[in-house]
């Protein structure tokens, strides 16, 4: 990807975030290009604000949309950036640690890019480093839930979310055609999916609760500082939906980065992070529709991967790590079988999905 | 006419050496891509070697759950186009829901060998794990 901000454009976004920011003058010191952007673009960015309500130095994050590639080649899961603003304004106004937004700008005159600005938050988002820890970090899990329930108080009343779409009848279903649309013809040649599109229809649970889900909400995709959350990140896929799917996604295997006895994210039990979503959400957690939307998780997950793969063999983004996501195909449908095959040997007991031992005796066994 | 070495022996010195020679020397920023490189050496190499292998064990799984005999002498590009065609059966009769009320365990056992099989050239290390 070139340079979005070059001599040519970095007179154009100082004086458009002046206006943005009711400032005198502003200025931009780009720091280049930040990890964890397969879809975005972020740059580091310090803002030098002079006059207005926030004047002062800013240490921030540019995020755009790189001109045409995701869009073009179908990222069909992710919503616009001015989207994403939006769903980051009304996160932060509930609550959520949020990066705190700053300005948005959908004038393709301005850096040939759809973007907006944050503020930078410190920490390690690394998954394999943050599930790092001899203890299980039960304290990180439970905040993380409370952080969940919170955001789950925002639902399509909520102002300033009028642009988001709503699922037209049942979520479940909605995500079903989605995957189904996402994965094309290959619905048809590989048996596993069609089994995992099969199984999630069969089991649909009936519409309830509609509220704004990040629905990439995991380990990998938040920032922690001495143990603590920082700031939860990549809020590209947020979108109204069960409040189940956010839960079942975060307890996914996928995201546990090799900590498979730590069920919630590969920092502790699931009972840690159940327990601070029902302290801030006002709603009980409904294991067996976790589980229902942990199917959905590797389904979902499996769709972005082949998207992703695509957009590589597509021609228009050639890339080592896109091809290879495409890849990692068979080793998330084995999670998606182990799953299924997990809930039918104790479908008898959905109790048992939510109460397994402390993760100290998970280890022991483990070991 | 065989060029010697052939094309497997050509990638496996290729990956032997990059994994040897060059990995350790790689610098912090760039040591992803490298390992990303070599992960990708192995997925190739595993599967000229190995693609017909997976085939044999994806048709046998299909075969088993059509109560069909598996044809042993098929290789290459038939063995793939056989396993497809079942594949593609299968999933046609799963959407149409001829396993929703019976056959989910036979269904499930076939499913399984048909990762296992694949998951063998992508990432050998998961298998039965």
């Amino acid at each position: 990807m070139g340079a979005l901000i070059d001599g040519e454009s970095r007179p154009r976004l100082e004086s458009w975030l002046a206006g943005a920011t009711g400032a005198t003058r502003v200025s931009v010191a780009d720091e280049g290009t930040l990890g964890g952007g397969a879809i975005s673009l972020n740059l580091a960015v310090t803002l030098d604000i002079d006059g207005g309500p926030q004047a002062g130095r800013h240490a921030c994050v540019l995020r755009a949309q790189p001109g045409g590639g995701a869009a073009a080649s179908g990222m069909k899961a992710s919503i616009s950036k001015a989207q994403e603003f939006a769903v980051l304004r009304a996160a932060f106004g509930a609550g959520v640690a949020a990066p705190e937004p700053i300005a948005a700008c959908g004038d393709p005159a301005v850096l040939g890019a759809d973007f907006y600005i944050m503020r930078r938050a410190e920490g390690i988002g690394a998954g394999h480093k943050v599930v790092k820890a001899d203890q299980p970090q039960r304290g990180l899990a439970r905040e993380l839930g409370r952080q969940l329930g919170r955001l789950h108080k925002a639902g399509p009343d909520t102002p300033g979310l009028e642009d988001l779409p709503v699922p037209a009848a049942s979520p479940a279903l909605d995500c079903v055609h989605a995957y189904r649309d996402w994965l094309g013809d290959l619905a048809l040649r590989d048996a596993v999916l069609a089994w995992g599109l099969r199984w999630l229809e069969i089991h649909a649970p009936p519409p309830g609760d509609l509220v704004l889900c990040h629905r990439d909400y995991r380990t990998g995709n938040y920032l922690v500082k001495d143990g603590g959350l920082t700031a939860i990140l990549d809020w590209e896929f947020a979108g109204f939906s069960d409040p189940m799917e956010d839960l079942g996604w975060f307890c996914a295997r996928s995201w546990r980065f090799g900590r498979h006895d730590r069920e919630a994210g590969g920092l502790a039990g699931r009972e840690d992070f159940y327990a601070g979503y029902e302290e801030t959400s006002g709603r009980r957690v409904d294991p067996q529709a976790v589980a229902y939307w942990e199917t959905a998780a590797y389904m979902r997950w499996a769709a972005i991967a082949v998207l992703q793969g695509r957009r590589h063999t597509s021609g228009e983004e050639p890339s080592l790590e896109l091809a290879l996501t495409g890849r990692m195909l068979p080793e998330i449908e084995l999670d998606l079988l182990r799953h299924i095959r997990g809930l039918g040997l104790t479908a008898s007991a959905p109790a048992a999905v939510g109460a397994e031992p402390s993760g100290d005796a998970d280890e022991e066994r483990v070991a | 006419m065989r060029t010697s070495p052939d094309v497997q022996e050509l990638l496996s010195i290729v990956a032997e050496t990059f994994r040897t020679d060059l990995l350790p020397h790689i610098p912090p920023a760039q040591r992803y891509t490298a390992l990303m490189i070599a992960n990708a050496l192995g997925i190739v190499q595993r599967e000229l070697a190995g693609s017909d292998e997976a085939g044999h064990a994806m048709l046998a799984a299909l075969a088993l759950l059509y109560g069909e005999d598996a044809d042993d002498s098929l290789s290459g590009a038939d063995l793939r186009q056989r396993v497809e065609a079942l594949q593609h059966r299968l999933c046609i009769e799963i959407a149409a829901g001829d396993f929703d009320h019976h056959g989910q365990d036979v269904l499930m056992e076939c499913l399984e060998e048909i990762v296992q099989a694949r998951l063998g050239i992508a990432n050998p290390k998961l298998l039965r794990g």
